[in-house]
């Protein structure tokens, strides 16, 4: 298969999921958002089909690796906000900053709990 | 779809996108130069250099998002596209299975229940309280789901770059004062609370680590996305 040909496809397995959640979401009045549904669509196809992976890859992976830019229309709409969040600045730096502190302690510590019996040593050898 | 193809191939909506390209690509320069600082990250730097181009040029943020249409319209494709990190680290899922599950599940609730109560007891507003939950998820997820529940989707994106900021800022400080010193529970740490700039800082600390962060990213921001709408949707 030439480059494009695989490029195309990888794509259309994409949006192919993509839209298939987008109209399940509508349809069926699910509450689960259609982008979700697409992601599980594909976690399935990907499953299922083994040729899916590298098509995929090959066409998102720029997509995956610049998702930031994708936000910057959605972030410059915050100035709508301007003044709300003006009013509550301390207010969000805080729980933000003191939060997420916190959280990442607690997780760290959970998951380092957790783990603790199942490596490094042993495990390694089935994967 | 066929708004946002005309708006692409129009003059305006072309200067608009390549100027947004221009920006981000200078953002990477300028991130490569501080070494992946969090604060340099690409999304702070591509929106600046954007809102000085509009307050120079006059033109509104509406127009400028009409413009940028395609680049808001990629997100959703981008979402679905979360399958594949899934699907690359599934044997690691597999191998720790529910340790790493309720690992990341245990963080993806506190983190958001510390933050809304910071705002509650501030009285912030209903919109401020609810984009603030949905904070430590991964921007295209928390976008999605914080206009399902009644937030804002662009307050959202916003709370969710700063808290992936401050995340991959004070988690060496953090780990350093909770004496956690396995990388691979820190790597679930970051990438469950601090979304996709955790796992970037993951990636300094080891491939391994990535891989950790990534499931964090994901199971986490899946889990959020289900979850929350079950709550807010009926009441």
């Amino acid at each position: 298969m030439n480059k494009a040909v695989k490029w195309l496809s990888g794509w259309a397995s994409v949006l192919f999921c993509y839209y298939s959640g987008v109209f399940l979401s509508a349809h069926f009045e699910l509450v689960l958002p259609g982008t979700l549904i697409g992601l599980f669509l594909l976690l399935g196809a990907l499953f299922t089909f083994h040729i899916v992976e590298p098509l995929v890859s090959n066409a998102v992976a720029p997509l995956l690796k610049h998702m930031s830019v994708l936000f910057v229309p959605a972030v410059l709409g915050v100035s709508v906000y301007w003044p709300d969040i003006q009013r509550h600045g301390a207010a969000i730096v805080v729980a933000v900053v003191l939060s997420t502190a916190f959280s990442l302690g607690v997780t760290a510590k959970i998951a380092s709990k957790f783990m603790r019996h199942r490596h490094p040593q042993g495990d390694r050898g089935n994967q | 779809m066929s708004d946002i193809l005309s708006t692409t191939l129009s003059i305006t909506g072309g200067v608009w996108l390549s100027l947004t390209l221009i920006a981000y690509a200078a953002a990477l320069v300028l991130n490569k130069h501080c070494k992946g600082h969090p604060l340099a990250h690409p999304l702070i730097t591509t929106s600046a250099i954007i809102s000085l181009a509009l307050l120079v040029s006059q033109v509104s943020v509406a127009n400028y998002q009409t413009s940028a249409s395609f680049l808001h319209w990629l997100l959703g494709p981008a979402t679905v596209a979360l399958a594949l990190p899934i699907y690359r680290q599934w044997q690691v899922l597999k191998h720790y299975g529910w340790r790493l599950l309720l690992s990341i599940v245990i963080g993806g609730v506190i983190a958001p229940i510390t933050a809304w109560f910071g705002l509650w007891i501030s009285s912030a507003s209903a919109a401020l309280q609810m984009s603030m939950l949905v904070k430590s998820i991964t921007t295209p997820l928390a976008m999605e789901t914080a206009s399902q529940i009644n937030g804002t989707p662009a307050l959202a994106a916003v709370f969710v770059i700063m808290t992936g900021i401050a995340g991959a800022i004070m988690s060496s400080w953090v780990f350093q004062l909770c004496k956690v010193e396995d990388t691979q529970a820190q790597g679930i740490a970051l990438g469950t609370v601090a979304h996709a700039v955790g796992t970037a800082k993951a990636l300094q600390l080891g491939d391994d680590v990535a891989a950790m962060a990534t499931l964090g990213l994901c199971v986490n921001g899946i889990v959020t996305a289900i979850v929350l709408p079950l709550f807010f949707i009926s009441a």
